[in-house]
């Protein structure tokens, strides 16, 4: 093994060392500060190290590639870890039981999405895509004595189980077609006609890993188990496992020019609208902020499918700035949620009700809150709204009409109730039974992180030119 | 070898039928361990000895000891001796029994026609090629697999935990 592969391999590794040395400390002593601080200090490491095997990169083996696209995914990946470790502290405080094997659990994910974006083979694909997933079974069910929480741990982890099973199955089909199991090779064997079996097979893993995108109509399960898990599990998964999907499907189709099967493009386009549309509008009417994330998620990967489907030119740059984007603004947002959750015991405070008046009581976390919005709504002078341009930009360029004007519908719907929780952070506070970030949330690492990230995305939105460039330099 | 890949196979779904058609849990179990030994000998028929073998002892095998340990903490009194005298009858036991057997003369053709080496195609991929290549190249997918173990276990112990426990008497569980 080169030298230059030990650097692309060590963020991974120091992760998993991370999540070992958190569980031997549990099994000595259960600090939960110190957890964190172990976790928090190997997950910057990790990142150092993400950096540097920059220089290095592109390297690979037979099941892993390390190329632009996984090292910026993978850094997505290790930051949004990162502001979930620091933000579960304060919220786990006040969690009956057991905090600290949470960490083991979500830096064993954070491995699991680090692998899954730099695979090349199904074997990689798919021990990486579960190594994500099971870990996050236990997230989501982690305040187990609460209904919801276990509702949500269970029901993805049936279904996550039948997405897996579809997965497994499509590529065994794919594999009984080609006998190839190289991603590129497959996606290159395309091209010759698959017959029905390979037919069958891409149609099933669209159906698993479309599952994990929660992309419609494989979206049924996101609204409840973002609204019944966890707030950090929740933010896990809609930050870091979605990037870690969508890396490894964008690297499926730039593998390979599909010039012979445009059925999958038209099959993705499809998918596409659904996602905008449907994810848009089923956002309307919901009065809890975390499911209205949930529904803004499904089309927010709605938008971002069009890279998928136009997979040539500016496709890689503009999967790196828009998830660059969309992490971001969904990190803000999650980031208030947590704050304002984690002060009490009980289920998250993501009802809309509680963030009546919000501005007057926190005004600065209201701030933070407003910007997240904006951004996801695509508001100019956010980093949202850079993200927005350039994939309206790319799909104007591949002239993919009907992605475009999903696009700006989409948007447009989207806007009623990014804006309808915006006024109700402004509206006069209700008078009884309230729930708040405590006094000195400022002070604490959460709050720093939340403000840090707002601020990032309005720095970004103004002045994108590093984010853009880092994703240009990564793209490729 | 053909005929006993072919004739595994159809065993391994048709016993599979019989687990999920089966509205009584324990006659769907006696399916499903001859399914899983139907698709052992398909692994033999292909020339992976090696995961067939594994495929008995860890499924077969796991599950027959899960099973067991059921019976054991299960109260059996009077009652469960009637029951089982009552599944004693044939319609219980004679369809895992008759995939059974087809499976046991499949075997016992396949070794009278020649020797146990016979595959359908290409080479016989003995448990060193397996460990050659699993720690070769496949090193990561290992190290990978132990991670989602552990993450398996970690969520295990800590969703299976009892409600009101002190974190102390937790603590002291997980460390032996």
């Amino acid at each position: 093994m080169s030298f230059d592969l030990v650097i692309a391999y060590s963020p991974m590794v120091l992760v998993a060392a991370t999540a070992v040395t958190a569980m031997l400390g549990i099994a000595w002593r259960r600090e939960h500060t110190v957890t964190v601080a172990v976790s928090v200090l190997g997950l910057i490491l990790a990142l150092i190290a993400q950096v540097v095997a920059w220089g290095v990169i592109p390297v690979g083996t037979a099941l892993l590639d390390f190329d632009g696209l996984a090292l910026l995914a993978g850094l997505l990946i290790l930051a949004s870890t990162l502001a979930c470790a620091i933000l579960s502290h304060r919220y786990l405080e006040a969690f009956q039981g057991a905090r600290e094997e949470f960490y083991v659990l979500l830096l064993c994910a954070a491995v699991g999405g680090l692998a899954l974006a730099a695979s090349r083979h199904l074997a990689g694909l798919f021990i990486g895509l579960e190594l994500l997933s099971m870990p996050l079974y236990g997230m989501l069910a982690y305040a187990f004595n609460q209904e919801r929480s276990l509702e949500a741990g269970i029901k993805y982890l049936i279904l996550s189980a039948a997405a897996s099973a579809f997965l497994l199955f499509g590529m065994a089909l794919l594999y009984a077609q080609t006998g190839e199991m190289q991603l590129s090779l497959l996606m290159a064997s395309l091209n010759e006609g698959l017959g029905l079996w390979g037919l069958a097979g891409i149609g099933l893993m669209i159906v698993g890993l479309g599952f994990k995108l929660s992309v419609v109509p494989f979206h049924l399960w996101t609204p409840d188990v973002y609204e019944g898990g966890p707030g950090p599990a929740t933010t896990f998964l809609a930050t870091a496992s979605k990037v870690a999907v969508f890396a490894l499907l964008l690297r499926m189709m730039l593998s390979a020019p599909l010039a012979q099967a445009d059925w999958l493009p038209a099959l993705l386009t499809v998918l596409a609208l659904a996602s905008m549309l449907v994810g848009n509008l089923l956002a309307l009417t919901q009065s809890n902020l975390k499911r209205i994330l949930g529904y803004s998620s499904i089309a927010h990967f709605g938008y971002l499918m069009i890279v998928l489907v136009v997979a040539e030119g500016l496709a890689a740059e503009t999967t790196g700035v828009y998830l660059v984007t969309y992490v971001l603004s969904t990190l803000a947002a999650f980031g208030v949620v947590i704050l304002i959750s984690g002060n009490t015991r009980g289920q998250d405070a993501a009802a809309l009700y509680y963030y009546r008046g919000l501005f007057w009581r926190r005004p600065y976390l209201t701030a933070v809150l407003t910007v997240a919005m904006l951004s996801l709504a695509g508001i100019p002078a956010t980093v949202g709204f850079i993200g927005k341009f350039y994939l309206i930009a790319l799909g104007v360029e591949a002239q993919r009409w009907w992605l475009v004007g999903g696009l700006i519908l989409g948007s447009a719907i989207g806007l009623y109730y990014y804006l309808r929780v915006t006024v109700t952070l402004y509206l006069v506070a209700p008078g009884a039974s309230r729930r708040d970030a405590p006094d000195d949330w400022g002070m604490r690492a959460g709050g720093l992180v939340v403000v840090i990230v707002a601020g990032l995305v309005i720095l970004l939105g103004v002045y994108p030119a590093p984010m853009i460039g880092l994703a240009r330099i990564l793209a490729f | 070898m053909e005929f006993a890949f072919y004739l595994s196979g159809l065993v391994a779904v048709l016993a599979t039928l019989g687990v999920i058609s089966n509205p009584n849990p324990v006659h769907g179990v006696l399916y499903l361990v001859v399914s899983l030994v139907a698709v052992a000998m398909v692994f033999f028929a292909l020339g992976a000895p090696f995961a067939g073998a594994l495929e008995i002892i860890v499924y077969a095998g796991a599950i027959m000891v899960l099973f067991v340990f059921v019976v054991m903490m299960l109260n059996l009194g009077q009652a469960a001796v009637a029951q089982e005298r009552a599944w004693l009858r044939p319609r219980t036991w004679l369809g895992p029994s008759l995939l059974a057997a087809v499976l046991l003369l499949t075997l016992i053709g396949t070794l009278w026609l020649g020797d146990g080496g016979m595959l359908v195609q290409g080479e016989i991929l003995r448990a060193r090629q397996v460990g050659i290549i699993l720690f070769g190249p496949w090193l990561l997918v290992v190290e990978l697999s132990a991670l989602l173990l552990l993450a398996a276990l970690v969520t295990a112990s800590h969703v299976g935990r009892q409600r009101q426990q002190s974190p102390d008497s937790t603590a002291n569980r997980e460390v032996s």
